[in-house]
């Protein structure tokens, strides 16, 4: 294991590295997609839903893994050629925004009428009961769910190595085909991947008693 | 986390070290014929060696293994696993025997107990039909693929220190280098002749191999676990040179790579 | 160069393969959904050692990716001496990490259900087992419903996954199938095509059960 460590301690960093930051690309841009998606469902012309569900089920219905090689391999075909960690970042927003979109429809349909109406009938524009009502009740029933979707987001991204994305998945392939080794490749990924979604789920946990504080003072 | 963590590193440990212990004792030879069977596992995606057709397990391993199984006396088991699982089952005793085509290197046979060399595993190019190489030396600036972690790749380096540069990408499965082939993202690929043969064969439309191949001569093997199966190597070894020598070899290379080649009948320097 | 001829020809195979993909994702969400109830309540729970052996759960079968769950269920633990097939490594290993993520779904829900409700039931004098399974299950399967189903999406997908202890489903037949024929962008569309077919049934069975459940 160290002689491993010292051979492949570098290409391992960066793999590291690149993992985080596909991920949180991916996770950021999916999100912003998603929730212009869910806002133009909720607010916009009526004709756009029929377009909208069907990409949301299209997108959500099929594998990562198919999506990312028909986007890499399939798009020189006709036109679209792009390089390998744009095309991944591209793939990851696509494929998250599909996910978060659902995730954010629910949390808006658990929002109590009655305080829309209120709010409306108290002359609101609709920017300020998205903003001041809407998103802050949406988040309270949303919030583990989205986590949930970003931590599966961490694990799409090894699939960022077909596409040669120099990532984690990668380098430890790299280092088991090259030495033979698997259980230290196993275990690198394990600790890896524990310890980074750890991070994000405690991120998630205090995010969720700021969004959930003015209902736990009650009880 | 770090009570979960030593948890974990105390699991893996565990398994090394009953790994280690029991390695030695066995006589695996004795064990398959006792039982009457020997399970092979191999990834079925290395055509023209491992390969399903309608769901059917086809190829010059199968082939081959076929008649080493006969010369064992012994009824083979084929089994389809990703390389990801292929190595951790061979350790906890899943099966017998990798069946898979892996390339000798000094490395990997300090770990696994290699076969006789049963294909050529040379290095060559290949191209799109028409494409820009006419010798492998015009590779020269161009940007070629290849199955990274590989044998081939380290060969593939030589080769471009040797001639003065070549653009290299690593990809997970050679099966994906083709298809970056035909975006034209790449010039070419660099494999190992058999498996550039039979994809030139397989799609005479698309691809063409750059020949002679590049390479020093290296070679395909097939792996069992250390000490424990020494007798089984031996019994396959044996088997092996039988079916080179009454000419069995070469009627399965003529039918799987369009070509006969002599293999060596000792374990070659790695 | 597209060819549809190589679609038609292994569809029958690749729906052959689609049987495993139905198997374990049908068990395992079946399994998924059952221990993740009994997770989120142990989240929930007054009792302090209940709270940690949830938070461990999720925090273990959440954070280590299925492969290596996988990979650990059936070639590590044969080293202490538990030895199953592969399907059923496949399936409980599936379900308990399902059941991760679907325990904290539930949560989210419950969490979005007015604690007025909880107290108005104690007030009355029911009991913490009919608050349960009258009041706030109920109540938190219709909330969650849209993220279970995305779950349960997710999960068909995931179980591409056990193609690690050596079964065959729809990606690894789909990935053998290219590798044979060299043409991987018809198959793996093919491929996508199916899992599309199967994830449709579910969305559209959510659709009606939450048309169903809306109030």
């Amino acid at each position: 294991m160290p002689d491993l460590l010292h051979r492949y301690g570098p290409d391992l960093l960066t793999g590291f590295g690149m993992t985080l930051f596909t991920w949180a690309l991916g996770t950021l841009l999916g999100f912003a997609l998603g929730f212009a998606i869910e806002l133009l469902r909720r607010f916009g012309p009526k004709r756009l839903a029929w377009p909208i569900r069907a990409y949301v089920e299209f997108i959500r219905g099929t594998p990562f893994l198919v999506q990312l090689f028909v986007l890499y391999y399939g798009g020189p075909l006709i036109g679209l050629r792009l390089d390998a960690l744009p095309a991944g970042v591209l793939g990851l927003t696509i494929y998250g925004s599909a996910y978060f979109t659902e995730i954010l429809r629910a949390g808006f349909d658990a929002v109590p009428k009655g305080q829309i109406e209120a709010a409306r009938a108290m002359g609101f524009t609709d920017g300020v009961i998205v903003r001041r009502i809407m998103v802050p009740v949406m988040m309270v029933s949303a919030l583990p769910a989205l986590v949930n979707f970003a931590i599966i987001l961490t694990k799409e991204t090894v699939i960022l190595s077909m596409i040669t994305v120099p990532e984690i998945m990668f380098q430890t392939q790299t280092m088991m085909s090259e030495t033979f080794a698997f259980v230290e490749p196993i275990l690198i990924l394990a600790l890896f991947f524990w310890g980074f979604v750890e991070v994000i789920s405690r991120l998630g946990r205090r995010l969720e008693r700021r969004f959930t504080h003015y209902l736990l003072e009650r009880s | 986390m770090t009570f979960q963590t030593s948890l974990k590193s105390a699991l893996f440990g565990l398994s090394a070290l009953t790994l280690a212990a029991t390695g030695a004792l066995a006589d695996q030879l004795a064990d398959i014929k006792a039982a009457g069977k020997i399970v092979a596992a191999t990834e079925m995606h290395y055509a023209p060696f491992d390969m399903l057709e309608n769901g059917e397990y086809v190829g010059f391993d199968r082939d081959l293994f076929d008649e080493i199984a006969k010369e064992l006396g012994v009824t083979p088991e084929y089994q389809d696993l990703p390389w990801t699982s292929i190595l951790p089952g061979l350790e906890v005793k899943k099966f017998d025997f990798v069946l898979a085509p892996v390339t000798m290197t000094a490395e990997r046979a300090e770990r696994y107990a290699f076969t006789l060399p049963i294909s050529d595993a040379t290095v060559a190019f290949v191209q799109r039909k028409g494409g820009p190489l006419s010798t492998p030396e015009d590779a020269k600036g161009k940007t070629v693929g290849t199955q990274k972690g590989t044998a081939q790749e380290i060969q593939l380096q030589a080769f471009s220190d040797k001639i003065g540069g070549i653009t290299i990408k690593g990809y997970g499965t050679p099966d994906e280098a083709y298809a970056d082939l035909m975006t034209g993202r790449l010039d070419a690929v660099a494999g190992s002749a058999p498996l550039l043969n039979y994809l030139a064969k397989t799609r005479p439309a698309d691809f063409a191999v750059v020949n002679p191949p590049f390479g020093k001569p290296t070679y395909f093997a097939f792996v069992a676990r250390k000490g424990e199966g020494d007798t089984l190597i031996a019994a396959i070894n044996e088997a092996i040179k039988k079916i080179e020598d009454d000419g069995r070899m070469k009627a399965l290379q003529e039918k799987w790579f369009g070509a006969a080649t002599e293999l060596p009948q000792e374990m070659p320097q790695l | 160069m597209f060819s549809f001829q190589t679609i038609f020809d292994n569809l029958p195979v690749l729906i052959g393969a689609a049987r495993y993909t139905l198997l374990i994702s049908v068990l395992g969400c079946a399994q998924g959904l059952l221990v993740g109830a009994v997770v989120c309540a142990g989240a929930l729970s007054r009792r302090v050692w209940l709270r940690r052996a949830a938070a461990l759960y999720v925090s273990f079968f959440r954070g280590v990716p299925l492969l290596i769950q996988l990979l650990v269920a059936f070639y590590l633990l044969p080293v202490i001496g538990i030895n199953v097939p592969a399907l059923v490594a496949a399936v409980l290993t599936v379900g308990l990490c399902a059941a991760a993520y679907l325990s904290e779904v539930l949560r989210g829900a419950l969490n979005a259900i007015p604690r007025g409700q909880a107290e108005a039931a104690a007030a009355i004098g029911m009991a913490p087992r009919d608050l349960w399974l009258r009041i706030l299950l109920p109540q938190a399967l219709k909330i969650g419903l849209p993220a279970i189903i995305n779950e349960l999406i997710l999960l068909v997908k995931a179980s591409s996954l056990v193609t690690v202890v050596g079964i065959v489903e729809i990606t690894r037949m789909s990935q053998s199938i290219a590798s044979a024929t060299y043409r991987p962008l018809e198959i793996y569309l093919a491929a996508a095509f199916l899992y599309l077919a199967i994830n449709l049934v579910i969305a559209q069975a959510g659709r009606l059960l939450e048309r169903r459940l809306a109030y």
